[in-house]
C-alpha cells in the first residue's frame, strides 16, 4: 500500500513542480535526472531544506534531522541554476526517533546569494506537546532574573548539561538560518559546537540570547566561529542576526515572513499513511 | 618554642610536639616563614637540622607513584572503554593488553610523531612466521575522538575472545592482526590541551605561522589534486610533498617492510559512511564490484545490532573528491581490501560524540570490520 503511494507520488510531484521552474523565462524544459538515494549531492540538498524548516518554524522542541532520503531528482535549467527535487524522512534531533517525511525543492541559483527552498512535512510529533515545551522553556527564560550562561556545549566528551539543553537547541534553530544562508550546492554546514551563550535580560515579550557557535563546513573540513544574536518568541518567526569571523559585517533575518527565497506550508499533522 | 606556638603569628605546623627538654620537636615550616624561623632558633642558640629539604615535591613523587600503582592494579578489566581517555591513558591500555594477553598481543613501535611521541602499533598473533595481515589504524584526524576509543574497544574484544569466539579464533590462525590505536599522537594531545577541534599533524611548516598537514591529503595517491588545499592554515593542507608527514611515513614504511598486508582499514568519524577507492579520481576502481559487495555486506552486518545505517560507495561519489588519501595509496600499492569507515553520527552530536555512544559503535562496527576480515581471509 505504501510503495504504491510513493509510485504515484514521484510523476505527481515533478508534474506540480514543473510550472515553478519554468516561471523563469522561456527555456525549455531540461530533461530531470534521477539521482541514488546515496548521492552525497542529494543528503546535501535535503540538509539545506531542512535548515531552512528548522529556522521558520522557529521551535526549540520542534528540530528535525535528515532520516534517509528516498527519493531525488536533479534538474539542470542552463543560466540559471540547479534544481533539487527531494523526499526524505526526517527524525527529531534530540532523540532521532522518525517523525515524518518531507518534499522539498532545493533550488542553487547562479545569481543569488542563497538557496531558494521549497518544503513541505507530514509531522508525527504531538504539535501539542511541542508548543508546552516551547513554552515551558520560554517562561524559564522570562523567569530569570540573573542571565543564563555556558560554555561548551556540548563539552569535549559530548555532554550537554540538561538545564542548558533548551538554550543549545534555540542556537541550533538560530544557525539553521546562518547555515541555510551560507550553504551553495558544494558548501555544507553543521552546527558542531556552541561555544558560548549568554542571555540577554530583556523587558518585551522575548527572550534573548548571544552565541559563539562553531560550524563544520564540508567538504573543507575548516570550523567556521559565528557570533549569533537570537531574539524569540513562541509562534514568531526567529530573528536572528550573526557574524562569521571571515565576514566582514552581520547578517540579519528578514522580519515577517520572509518568502522571498522559500516557502513552507508549516506542516501537517497526518500520521504517515494518509501520506 | 610553645611560646612560638601560643603566639601564632607564624604557622608552624607540630609534627613532634615539644613535650619534654631532653626530646627533639618536629617542625614543619612554611616557606615564607622560613627565614624568620632560623633567625629565631639560631638566635637562641637552638640546634634544629633539616629532616626534609621541600616537602611539595615529596607528595608529588607520591602522587605520581600512586597514580602509577592505580594503572598497573587496574589492568584491563578495569579499564573504562566506554569513555575517552588522554594518550598516556591509552599508552598504559595497550600495555596492559600486552601483558594480560601475552601469548598473542604484543606491542611494537613504528618510529615516533613529529613531536616524538611513539606510535605504538599491537601485533595480534597466534604464531608462524610473517604470516598474512590485515591492518586497521583510527585517530588519522586527532578530533575524531569516537575513532581511537572504538580501536581500543576492539583491541580488548580480539584479545579477550580468541579462544572462544569462532570467528576471531579461526581468524587469529590463519592471519596476523596489526592495529594503530591512535596514529596522530600529537594532534589528539593537542585536542586535550588546546584545542578539541583540531585534525592535523602538528608540524611546522617553512614559511608559515600555520601548524599542521592533514595526514589524509599526504599520502602519494594523486598527492596534489583537487580535493586537498595548498594553503597551510588550511583544515585540509595537503603538505609540502607526499609522506612529509613522519605518522604517515611510519605507516607506509611498516606496510612495505611487512610485505604481507591482504587488507588496509582506517577509522574516521563522523557520517555513517563505509568507503572504499577512490577519493583522488571519480573513476571505479577495477574492484569495484567486489568491494562494493564486500561494503554492502559489512554495512548489513553493522546495522544488524542497533540499527545504525550506513551508506556504502566510493569515496568521490559518496563523500567528496579528495586525493593524497590512505585507502588510495594502499589500493594503488596492491591490497585490494583498502576501506574507510565514518563512524557515528550523521551531524547532532559530530566529532563531540557523547561518550555512551561509544560502546555500542564499537560493537557493530567490529561486525562490519570482521565481516570484511572474513572475507580477506576467505579470498587470499
Amino acid at each position: 500500500m505504501q510503495r504504491q503511494s510513493e509510485a504515484r507520488l514521484g510523476p505527481l510531484l515533478l508534474l506540480l513542480l514543473l510550472p515553478l521552474a519554468w516561471g523563469k523565462g522561456p527555456s525549455p524544459p531540461r530533461a530531470a535526472e534521477e539521482l541514488q538515494v546515496s548521492n552525497r549531492l542529494a543528503g546535501q540538498a535535503a540538509r539545506v531544506a531542512l535548515h531552512y524548516l528548522n529556522y521558520r518554524l522557529g521551535s526549540p522542541s520542534a528540530l528535525r534531522a535528515l532520516g534517509q532520503v528516498r527519493k531525488a531528482t536533479l534538474k539542470t535549467i542552463p543560466g540559471i541554476g540547479h534544481k533539487y527535487y527531494l523526499q526524505f524522512t526526517t527524525e527529531d534531533y534530540k532523540s532521532s526517533l522518525n517523525v515524518g517525511t518531507c518534499l522539498a525543492t532545493v533550488f542553487y541559483l547562479k545569481r543569488k546569494p542563497r538557496p531558494a527552498v521549497n518544503i513541505n512535512c507530514t509531522y508525527t510529533k504531538d504539535q501539542k506537546q511541542i508548543r508546552e515545551d516551547d513554552y515551558s522553556f520560554y517562561k524559564k527564560m522570562r523567569q530569570q532574573t540573573k542571565p543564563i550562561i555556558g560554555n561548551d556545549i556540548p563539552d569535549s566528551y559530548g555532554n550537554i548539561e540538561p538545564a542548558l539543553e533548551p538554550a543549545w537547541a534555540l542556537a541550533v534553530a538560530g544557525s539553521s538560518y546562518l547555515m541555510w544562508e551560507k550553504s551553495t550546492e558544494n558548501l555544507g554546514y553543521f552546527m558542531a559546537q556552541v561555544k558560548n551563550v549568554k542571555q540577554w535580560i530583556t523587558k518585551d515579550d522575548s527572550i534573548d540570547f548571544d552565541y559563539s557557535v562553531v560550524l563544520h563546513e564540508i567538504p573543507t573540513q575548516e570550523m567556521i566561529s559565528c557570533h549569533l544574536r537570537v531574539i524569540w518568541t513562541p509562534g514568531h518567526p526567529l530573528k536572528v542576526k550573526y557574524f562569521c569571523l571571515s565576514e566582514n559585517q552581520w547578517s540579519e533575518s528578514e522580519e515577517g515572513s520572509g518568502t522571498e527565497s522559500g516557502s513552507t506550508n508549516g506542516i501537517f499533522n497526518e500520521k504517515e499513511a494518509h501520506f | 618554642v610553645k611560646w612560638c606556638k601560643t603566639k601564632g603569628v607564624i604557622l608552624l605546623d607540630f609534627w613532634r610536639r615539644p613535650s619534654n627538654p631532653e626530646l627533639p620537636v618536629d617542625i614543619r615550616v612554611p616557606f615564607p616563614s622560613l627565614q624568620a624561623v632560623k633567625v629565631f632558633l639560631e638566635s637562641h642558640h637552638i640546634e634544629y637540622s633539616i629532616l626534609l629539604e621541600d616537602l611539595q615535591v615529596l607528595i608529588e613523587e607520591e602522587k605520581q607513584e600512586m597514580i602509577n600503582n592505580q594503572r598497573r592494579e587496574r589492568g584491563t578489566s578495569n579499564f573504562n572503554y566506554g569513555a575517552y581517555h588522554p594518550l598516556d591513558s591509552i599508552y598504559a591500555a595497550l600495555d596492559d593488553l600486552a601483558a594480560e594477553y601475552p601469548s598473542l598481543v604484543s606491542k611494537q613501535t613504528i618510529g615516533e610523531s613529529y613531536e616524538k611521541r611513539p606510535m605504538y602499533i599491537l601485533k595480534f598473533s597466534t604464531g608462524g612466521t610473517n604470516r598474512p595481515a590485515i591492518w586497521l589504524d583510527a585517530g588519522i584526524h586527532s578530533r575524531e575522538w569516537v575513532t581511537q576509543a572504538t580501536a581500543l574497544w576492539t583491541a580488548k574484544k580480539i584479545a579477550s575472545e580468541y579462544g572462544s569466539n569462532p570467528s576471531i579464533t579461526s581468524l587469529l590462525n590463519r592471519m596476523d592482526i596489526f592495529l594503530l590505536v591512535v596514529t596522530n599522537p600529537d594532534g589528539y594531545a593537542f585536542t586535550h590541551t588546546n584545542n578539541r577541534m583540531w585534525r592535523k599533524t602538528r608540524s611546522k611548516i617553512s614559511g608559515s605561522l600555520c601548524v599542521g598537514v592533514d595526514p589524509n591529503r599526504n599520502w602519494d595517491a594523486g598527492f596534489g589534486g583537487p580535493g586537498a588545499s595548498t594553503n597551510p592554515c588550511s583544515e585540509s593542507y595537503h603538505g609540502p610533498s607526499a609522506n612529509s608527514e613522519v605518522e604517515v611515513k611510519n605507516v607506509v614504511n611498516f606496510i612495505k617492510s611487512h610485505g604481507k598486508i591482504q587488507a588496509f582499514l582506517t577509522l574516521h568519524s563522523y557520517s555513517q559512511l563505509l568507503l572504499f577507492p577512490f577519493g583522488y579520481k571519480c573513476t571505479n576502481p577495477a574492484d569495484y564490484n567486489e568491494l562494493d559487495a564486500v561494503g554492502k555486506a559489512a554495512a548489513s552486518a553493522l546495522a544488524s545490532l542497533h540499527g545504525t545505517t550506513y551508506k556504502v560507495g566510493t569515496i568521490c561519489s559518496t563523500i567528496y573528491q579528495a586525493s593524497g588519501g590512505s585507502i588510495d595509496w594502499s589500493y594503488d600499492y596492491g591490497i585490494k581490501y583498502s576501506f574507510a569507515f565514518e563512524l557515528r553520527d550523521t551531524g547532532r552530536y559530530g566529532f563531540l560524540l557523547p561518550a555512551s555512544q561509544i560502546i555500542p559503535t564499537a560493537e557493530e562496527t567490529w561486525l562490519g570490520l570482521l565481516k570484511i576480515m572474513e572475507h580477506v581471509r576467505d579470498n587470499q
